[in-house]
């Protein structure tokens, strides 16, 4: 074998180890017991101010108008059934939504932290997406990092007034990618026997992008889809949802 | 949710779920924290063994379930594991151009650790996940004081989640009726109108389940009625047992060998 042909055969390889095996791709959730106990007890408590800062918004909310904790239930609800349903996907693999960036654009940042803390549990124990132990760090990237930068994004583009869809569409896919790149942070820092930080988050990146850079993009379309056929559709109930943004 | 069901019709399901829930939790940190293949085999073992034969679930549901965190683990493990070098490294190296895309022994055992590790954690969830309804889950935080308002939240998301998956499949099944989903543009189109209306009726229904506890006179707690199972004085023996042992062990593995 010529050294062109070894090439081509390994560039083969790699693709079929990417996209060949792979059964399922879900949005990035650290599995249970992936990361160090140092680790997983140092993202918790990163997360607990976002935490309780999310937690009082909802109490004060709540004690203003009682009836909102239906509607509130039901919006974390709708987060997890809509990161539950299949989604159509390229490779014919099956995917899903991470629903965070839709949540924050919907429901707003903080109330989208205590939702995602309680949508991982019931993921990790419903769906076995993500663990106990690791839930300080998918909570982190999932429902603090991503629903943050997906909102930042969303407002700042409402405010430069550029158009709606592209909007939240950037808002939904950055969103997700920031995730993704926090995520393989997350893994970089606790995983770099060997090699320095920056070659391991180098190859977690390259290793999870083939699945996550069009995951993104499906669900930032999907995102304008939905917040599209809300506006169309829905403006008393957008408006309900609203006192849950407002009423901080 | 197949898990739901299963947990519902496992046998260790009237067990006490404190106790469940104490073995579970102890089991998972201590594997964590000792990262060392022969706790994490012993680990594997045991809780495959009461999730399986004392539970009763099925032994090809049990590995269907182990393998759903696998692709995660594959990818990751690769990452962990392969090198590209401009040096080859003493484990295996593949030549590509002038690069080597290389393995020491040293991450390769560092890797089957980190496998070994993950998959027992993992078996630990799923005992507590494959015995213990959620509303008994619930329950033990509860007593274990956690906030009040996040728990009547947890409640109310549980029982939302089956009437909106409910409500999502109905859709899909009439949008599959309607060749819905027929290409991949029309698949796009169909999931993003399921949303927005599963949106719009979840609103709804959430606000007459309101007007519904309103007039069952709704004061700001749920009150659910727990059946109270006494824990077996056996049982907690065996796992206090259990869990010294395996600490000394895993302590003995990590200073003295």
């Amino acid at each position: 074998m010529s050294k062109k042909q070894k090439q081509i055969i390994a560039l083969a390889g790699v693709f079929a180890l990417t996209f060949g095996i792979v059964p399922k791709v879900n949005a990035m959730h650290v599995m249970e017991g992936y990361l160090p106990g140092g680790f997983c007890i140092a993202w918790g408590a990163l997360c607990l101010p976002f935490l309780a800062a999310g937690f009082l918004s909802i109490k004060k909310t709540l004690n203003e108008h009682r009836n909102l904790i239906t509607l509130l239930a039901m919006s974390g609800a709708f987060v997890f059934v809509i990161s539950s349903l299949k989604i159509p996907s390229v490779t014919g693999s099956c995917s899903h939504m991470t629903g965070t960036g839709l949540g924050a654009i919907l429901f707003g940042p903080s109330a989208v932290s205590i939702l995602g803390l309680i949508v991982l549990l019931f993921q990790a124990i419903l769906l076995a997406h993500g663990g106990l132990t690791t839930i300080g760090a998918n909570t982190f990237s999932m429902a603090i990092a991503g629903p943050f930068v997906s909102y930042g994004i969303y407002v700042l583009c409402k405010k430069m007034n550029i158009n709606k869809k592209a909007g939240v569409f950037l808002a939904a896919t950055l969103g997700d990618l920031f995730t993704y790149c926090v995520t393989a942070c997350q893994m970089a820092l606790a995983h770099n026997a060997d090699t320095t930080f920056g070659a391991a988050l180098g190859k977690f990146l390259v290793v999870f992008a083939p699945t996550q850079v069009p995951l993104a993009i499906i669900e930032g379309i999907l995102t304008v889809i939905i917040v599209m056929g809300l506006e169309t559709y829905a403006k008393p109930e957008l408006r309900a949802i609203g006192y849950i943004k407002e009423a901080k | 949710m197949i898990i739901d069901k299963l947990c519902y019709n496992s046998r260790l399901r009237y067990e006490n779920a404190s106790e469940k829930f104490a073995f579970a939790m102890i089991t998972l940190f201590i594997c964590v924290m000792s990262r060392s293949i022969a706790v994490a085999c012993i680990v594997l073992s045991v809780t495959g063994i009461l999730t399986v034969c004392k539970g009763g679930i099925p032994v090809s549901r049990y590995l269907h379930f182990l393998t759903v965190p696998l692709a995660f683990l594959l990818m990751s493990t690769l990452a962990i594991m392969l090198h590209i070098r401009r040096t080859p490294m003493d484990f295996f190296a593949v030549p590509i151009g002038s690069w080597y895309l290389t393995s020491s022994v040293h991450s390769f055992l560092y890797a089957l650790q980190l496998i070994l590790t993950a998959l027992s954690a993992v078996s630990c969830l799923y005992f507590l996940s494959f015995t213990t309804p959620m509303p008994d889950i619930l329950e033990v935080l509860r007593k274990l004081r956690c906030p009040k308002l996040l728990i009547e939240l947890m409640l109310l998301i549980y029982r939302f989640i089956f009437v909106l998956l409910e409500t999502a499949s109905a859709i899909r099944t009439s949008q599959d009726c309607r060749l819905g989903n027929r290409d991949y543009k029309t698949a796009l189109k169909s999931f993003g109108m399921l949303g927005s209306i599963l949106m719009i009726r979840a609103v709804s229904r959430s606000n007459q389940l309101y007007d519904a506890m309103e007039a069952r006179c709704y004061d700001g707690t749920i009150r659910i009625l727990s059946e109270n199972r006494p824990p077996k004085k056996k049982v907690i023996a065996a796992i206090i047992l259990f869990d010294t042992a395996l600490f000394v062990f895993s302590l003995w593995r990590r200073f003295f060998l």
